[in-house]
């Protein structure tokens, strides 16, 4: 009776693996996925700058960019099943909503402080967002993309 | 205007546009240069190109993204002016005067998909810096001119 338990417990566990673990590890496209994740940080860090630099009008101009890089991600996982991309959906929607608050605080509140608190915020959501994929797709949002001819580097 | 004004304004023009036109003297080298942003990333592809010194050079940039709205361009620089530059463009979110003497050489800007160009003469041997405008800290290469 209890090896009977011990092969339910075993066979459980393996089907939770076969069909998790797919849904992460064997996206269609892992290269451009790699690179949508990259262009949320990239923008992610323009926000920063911006913050950082006074440019407090140029912000929402980041946030609609931070919104394009979303849309860049959803098509880059448009072939994955449904209920990866339900789960992308929420906390991608989670993350754009962050950005936004920062942007609209950007006109209404031009603080340098608070506008890198929310910035803070909204980095957390997206790690969230960033959870869902591959450890090896993700790219860390505290590096910014590899310019300066490779070169990378703290913010 | 009378009439021989502008006759004579017509006729002197393409003489005028020869004159502006910078051909490249007899036994000067002419050097044609691509680059590209690699797609909407913040990184020029190549990110070093190389050139003889005095050669006029026609540059072609490639705005290869698809997706982000942002606007890239090239902008030859001396390398120590680079980062009083770069600190400039990231204060005025890429902003610039045209006459801007620490600029050798530079392209208009360009949308997603854009191709622009710029002509310039190689300054003397030595390696020059080159960025964008819009994203100074993270788009940036290395021009070696050589002998």
């Amino acid at each position: 009776m209890k090896r009977a338990h011990i092969k339910i417990v075993l066979r459980t566990i393996g089907m939770v693996f076969l069909v998790v673990a797919p849904l992460a590890a064997q996206l269609k496209s892992p290269d451009d996925v790699k690179r949508g994740l990259t262009l949320l940080v990239q923008v992610s860090n323009d926000f920063k700058r911006q913050i950082g630099a006074k440019n407090f009008q140029r912000i929402p101009h980041e946030y609609m960019e931070y919104m394009e890089a979303a849309d860049a991600l959803r098509s880059t996982i448009k072939d994955e099943p449904s209920a990866f991309k339900a789960k992308v959906e929420t906390r991608l929607k989670a993350a754009v909503a962050a950005y936004q608050t920062v942007s609209d605080m950007s006109s209404k509140m031009p603080d340098v402080d608070k506008l890198m608190a929310e910035h803070a915020k909204a980095v957390t959501a997206m790690n969230a967002l960033f959870d869902l994929f591959p450890t090896d797709l993700r790219p860390d949002p505290n590096l910014p993309p590899p310019g300066r001819g490779g070169r990378r580097g703290g913010n | 205007m009378t009439r021989r004004t502008l006759l004579l304004g017509c006729i002197s023009m393409p003489f005028a546009w020869l004159g502006c036109s910078s051909k490249p003297t007899p036994g000067q080298q002419v050097v044609d240069l691509s680059i590209a942003s690699d797609g909407d990333l913040l990184v020029f592809k190549p990110d070093a190109l190389t050139c003889p010194s005095g050669a006029r050079v026609h540059l072609t940039f490639h705005h290869e993204g698809k997706f982000l709205s942002a606007r890239h361009d090239w902008v030859l620089t001396y390398p120590d002016k680079l980062a009083a530059l770069s600190q400039q463009l990231l204060d005025s979110c890429g902003d610039f005067a045209k006459n801007d003497p620490r600029i050798i050489a530079v392209t208009p800007l360009a949308d997603k998909g854009g191709i622009v160009t710029t002509d310039f003469i190689a300054p003397a041997p030595g390696d020059y810096p080159f960025l964008c405008s819009t994203h100074p800290e993270d788009m940036r290469g290395v021009l070696h001119v050589t002998e």
